[in-house]
């Protein structure tokens, strides 16, 4: 019971650095110099807004899995590239149909997923290790898959075209993360695989000694995580038209910031989607807002920081109270 | 609930802190100016932060005109993002140095459905989403250099033969495919030249460092290293420096900027570089042209020409 109404206090917390970033969103906006409009509320910009986020904020469902487990993923930016790279590859030299690249680029997601959650929960060696190595060995596969080269789908023939022109749709991005967040709500909250990821985090020695499937479930999030890396690669692929194998780098930092604006512990055991799903909305407001008021790239990097920050001081103050 | 007071003011804290520096990012529009959207694809590259001081101190002399930058960061679904931004807020003319060609190609052409002039810089995308296109030509660019090369072993050696070496930029990307391609254009037309090791050294100094080391231990003379930009020519340098070869090899490289690559000549480190434009002062007089004149129509395409830099000795 306790534990139930500290994890609604973070979410009302969350909640209320969500409607504080929003608001000061409008009051900050430039406005439509003809029509008086606020930029910021256009319905044009909030789209524009959501679809650029999707692909971090998909990717944060999982990780969220993955934190409240005690684990890090450092892997899925290496991860979303080599996707996008064989999407990419897929649709134009191997000439594939639009299905089969798509899962083809979403199953080499999982299989980066499988081999880091295999190898955590196998050989028992921490997950920032492996995934470090898989993010750099894993970077190293995309670039030699590509031979550097940026694969370019606007030239490789009219599937490639029909590709890109449907997948990149607004309708299409922001509603695969709407679907897939309320798909990781319910599996977190509501079975039997959620309690455990989340009894797993909160202690792992009492996980061990109550028989829980430790192994299983670790392998289960990792590979989880990866599948959502490969899709956020699929999505970046159409969205920009290109396999790029130099996409996603530093993308697992902003994953993790969102994860953790969401108030999810990186001790494990405390968070929510909920919490992932607004953490993912404050730093989408953050960036759109910094980008209609031309705020330079370097300044917008001091003030993601002070939002993490606040986000961490603010969970720290709860768990010590 | 005290904690969640604490939150509040924390984070009105923060905010507070957000607004005064958002304040100084931009300040309210004056409906009399002009507004300008430069859309770079990286400022974190030493040429395109020179373009975007050239731009801004060209379009300081223009109080009408209200120029803005915004950074890509060498990420494409950012660069579209903001181009996006941009489209919003309708500028009466956008300069876009675009990232990639083709990921680029549907958001420009989303500009030019809006009815805003759209100036393609220096690199240019898959379809001409675009009013106007200023660009400079590698391959030229390589066959300066090439001559330079054939010049300078003819004057050492007394024929057009020696040892040489290249460093390239980056596999894949076109300005290094160029820069190779012109070179050896020319240097194919003399067999006594011999290519004794070609390396990638990815456009940076460090890498280049690396691979002139491994160059050196590899071949006992050298007489020439052309670098496909700058600061490789220069790591290149470095590297033979260590050893006490640097003064029997001529070290060549390619962009020319004011403080780095002219500098490097000055000072007597690199025989030649050619300069790369930054194309800037073009764009800024087309956008200047653009806005005096509605129904003014640039050429879709300007080509720009390079300018040697040679050292005091040639």
């Amino acid at each position: 019971m306790k534990s139930f109404v500290l994890r609604n206090r973070t979410l009302i917390q969350s909640s209320a650095g969500l409607l504080v970033i929003f608001v000061a969103a409008i009051l900050l906006s430039p406005t439509d110099l003809r029509t008086d409009e606020v930029l910021f509320l256009k319905a044009d910009n909030l789209t524009n807004m959501l679809r650029v986020s999707a692909p971090v904020a998909i990717i944060a469902l999982g990780m969220t899995l993955v934190i409240l487990t005690g684990g890090i993923d450092l892997s899925v930016g290496s991860t979303l590239a080599f996707c996008s790279v064989v999407a990419a590859l897929g649709l134009s030299e191997w000439n594939l149909g639009i299905f089969a690249a798509i899962l083809l680029a979403i199953l080499a997601g999982g299989a980066v997923g499988l081999l880091n959650g295999s190898l955590i929960a196998w050989l028992k060696v921490q997950p920032f290790v492996i995934t470090l190595a898989s993010m750099i060995g894993v970077r190293g596969l995309t670039r030699w898959l590509s031979n550097n080269q940026n694969i370019q789908l606007r030239t490789a023939g009219e599937v490639a075209v029909r590709f890109f022109e449907f997948f990149s749709q607004k309708t299409v991005m922001i509603g695969l993360f709407v679907l897939l967040a309320a798909v990781f709500a319910l599996l977190l909250s509501g079975t039997v695989f959620g309690r455990y990821v989340r009894a797993l985090g909160d202690n792992a020695k009492a996980s061990v000694y109550a028989g829980l499937p430790i192994k299983r479930v670790q392998i289960a999030v990792y590979t989880l995580t990866g599948l959502l890396a490969g899709l956020a690669g699929v999505l970046t692929c159409a969205r920009t038209t290109t396999g790029n194998p130099n996409d996603g780098i530093a993308a697992e930092l902003d994953v993790i910031a969102v994860v953790v604006i969401g108030g999810t512990s990186l001790a494990g055991g405390r968070g929510s989607i909920v919490g992932t799903v607004i953490g993912a909305l404050i730093i989408a407001i953050l960036v759109n807002i910094l980008g209609l008021r031309n705020v330079g790239a370097n300044e917008q990097l001091m003030l993601k920081a002070v939002i993490i920050v606040v986000a961490v001081v603010m969970q720290h103050q709860r768990t010590s109270s | 609930m005290q904690n969640i007071e604490r939150y509040l003011s924390t984070l009105a804290v923060a905010l507070l802190a957000a607004v005064s520096l958002v304040g100084c990012g931009s300040q309210e529009q004056a409906a009399t100016k002009r507004l300008v959207v430069f859309s770079q694809c990286n400022n974190a590259e030493p040429y395109r932060a020179s373009q975007n001081e050239r731009f801004q101190e060209l379009f300081s002399k223009h109080p009408d005109i209200k120029f803005v930058i915004s950074d890509g960061q060498a990420d494409a679904s950012k660069q579209i993002s903001q181009i996006e931004n941009a489209i919003l807020q309708k500028p009466d003319v956008l300069i876009v140095a675009p990232l990639e060609r083709s990921a680029l190609s549907g958001v420009m052409g989303e500009a030019m459905a809006a009815g805003i002039p759209t100036i393609c810089l220096e690199r240019d995308i898959a379809e001409p989403n675009y009013t106007t296109f200023v660009s400079c030509d590698n391959v030229e660019i390589g066959r300066l250099a090439g001559q330079f090369i054939v010049d300078y072993l003819t004057k050492k050696n007394g024929a057009a033969q020696g040892v040489f070496v290249e460093i390239s930029g980056m596999q894949g990307v076109q300005a290094a495919k160029d820069r190779h391609d012109g070179a050896f254009e020319v240097l194919q037309q003399h067999p006594e030249i011999k290519v004794a090791h070609q390396a990638t050294g990815n456009w940076f100094q460090a890498e280049a460092m690396a691979r002139m080391e491994e160059a050196l231990s590899a071949n006992a003379e050298i007489d020439v290293v052309y670098a496909h930009n700058d600061p490789m020519a220069y790591g290149a340098y470095l590297a033979a420096k260590e050893q006490g070869r640097h003064e029997e090899i001529a070290f060549v490289g390619v962009d020319g900027l004011p403080h780095e690559g002219v500098k490097y000549v000055e000072d007597g480190i690199l025989a030649a570089t050619f300069e790369y434009p930054l194309c800037v002062d073009k764009a800024v007089e087309l956008t200047v042209q653009l806005l005096a004149d509605k129904e003014f129509t640039p050429e879709k395409t300007y080509i720009l020409e390079s300018r040697s830099i040679l050292g005091k000795a040639d």
